[in-house]
């Protein structure tokens, strides 16, 4: 059926060449759109770009974190998304982070149990980094907004029923592990400061 | 008086049919088109892809309309929606046909594929159009999934976050998928402008090529069950079964 279709014998020669030309072609018409439609992705998957620029956020003081529980947090950083070319003066965004703050256990650490003195030493300020839990709201199953349950005494996801302990460790449900922690320093005065970063891998939706 | 101007209205109605028969084809098409024979058994399940179509149509039609008053950036689209609710005349009825249908056309789709299974449609020669129909499905719930973020409530906003992450567990192409839909690594307003792009134009653009092959595809080989359908089956395994003994006679003749 083929053959009789075929109305002029074609040789192998010109059979090649129109291949090549037809690759070419579709080259050409459709490589550029998959380009612009992947912009994005280029430049934050190859290129390592991210919508938010590098900067410390602060997020509260050791002094104010509360025992027992967890203390939510809302962080605002610069996002630069279509509209910003990067020149001066051009449009600016951003998107606010809720994070979760809580000492590890819910304990208050001995070093803040008797005094509230400033400026903390270095040793102090990585005792405390130690004892400190900052974490994404962001549940590590599927992104959904999760919450701390005074009654239960755990972070709980309304989504799929991810449930995490005061640590953020996975007590049960179906995220594969704990909630994602960022990048966090404490100063000298006891301040915390947050980088839209996160400290073990990136979680993709943020 | 009233019957000398009822026949002048009909033989001037008649006269333009067929002037433009003569040049469109319009009438016999339209004939063409509307007649097709459905099988005597299940009757009304056969209007559940008539109904899609319907829905579809509807999604069109309103969905345009509302691009009157929608404005796709983050500053902007949540309060255009409540203008549209609650300033706009009729604003409300049509935002409403367009959500209230869109929920429907998931249903009726899903009882039309369940049709379509039962009564063993799927099967040869009409595999093909199958085929295209999980396409279809495919292209309307994401339709209806984009359509849902495009509201930029809490709702739709957190059911977009959890989609593309849904989509982050591709293997090797996650980080991919997730830029791509985003539209950057974080979820902002170029997410708006991509969404946007996809509910209006893209799938819209590839729905309505597939719903035309759909319908090619069934007017090609006609509803299955069809009597028609069975008859001719029933008389070529006749023939078949009488060309066979023909020859096994043959055999027995040159044998013997």
């Amino acid at each position: 059926m083929a053959e009789e279709l075929q109305k002029d014998p074609l040789s192998r020669g010109q059979f090649l060449w129109m291949g090549a030309l037809g690759t070419f072609i579709g080259a050409v018409l459709t490589i550029p759109p998959a380009i612009y439609f992947l912009d994005p992705s280029i430049k934050s998957v190859i290129q390592g770009r991210s919508d938010v620029p590098e900067e410390w956020k602060e997020l509260g003081s050791v002094f104010d974190i509360p025992t027992d529980r967890v203390m939510v947090q809302l962080v605002e950083f610069t996002q630069r998304q279509t509209y910003d070319s990067g020149q001066p003066g051009s449009r600016e965004g951003s998107i606010t982070n809720a994070v979760l703050v809580s000492w590890k256990d819910g304990k208050l650490p001995s070093l803040l149990e008797n005094t509230d003195e400033v400026p903390l030493s270095r040793t102090e300020s990585e005792e405390l980094s130690g004892k400190l839990n900052v974490m994404s709201n962001a549940c590590a199953h599927m992104g959904c907004p999760v919450r701390w349950s005074g009654e239960e005494k755990e972070i709980l996801c309304p989504c799929h029923g991810g449930m995490y302990d005061i640590n953020g460790e996975l007590m049960g449900g179906p995220p594969p592990h704990g909630l994602w922690r960022y990048a966090f320093r404490i100063r000298e005065d006891g301040s915390i400061f947050v980088k839209h970063e996160f400290a073990d891998g990136k979680p993709y939706v943020v | 008086m009233i019957a000398r101007i009822k026949a002048g209205a009909l033989e001037k109605g008649r006269s333009l049919l067929d002037w433009m028969e003569e040049r469109t084809g319009v009438v016999s098409l339209t004939e063409k088109l509307l007649y097709e024979p459905t099988p005597r058994r299940g009757r009304w399940l056969y209007t559940l892809g008539s109904a899609t179509l319907f829905l579809i149509t509807l999604q069109f039609l309103t969905g345009i309309l509302l691009l009157f008053y929608y404005v796709p950036t983050t500053n902007d689209a949540w309060d255009s929606i409540y203008y549209i609710m609650n300033s706009v005349y009729f604003g409300q009825l049509i935002r409403g046909i367009h959500f209230w249908s869109a929920n429907a056309l998931i249903l009726v789709i899903g009882l039309h594929m369940v049709r379509t299974f039962l009564s063993g449609s799927y099967k040869a020669p009409r595999e093909m159009n199958w085929v295209v129909g999980v396409f279809l499905i495919l292209i309307v719930t994401i339709l209806a999934f984009s359509g849902y973020a495009l509201r930029w409530d809490q709702e739709g906003f957190w059911a977009w976050e959890v989609g593309v992450k849904i989509a982050s567990y591709t293997p090797l192409v996650g980080g991919w998928a997730v830029t791509s839909l985003l539209g950057g690594d974080t979820i902002g307003p170029a997410t708006l402008s991509r969404v946007f792009a996809i509910h209006v134009w893209l799938l819209p653009a590839a729905l309505a090529p597939l719903i035309g092959v759909h319908l090619y595809l069934l007017r090609k080989h006609g509803e299955f069950g069809a009597p028609f359908e069975y008859s001719e089956r029933l008389t070529a395994l006749r023939d078949r079964q009488q060309m066979e003994e023909y020859s096994r006679l043959e055999e027995e003749d040159e044998s013997s």
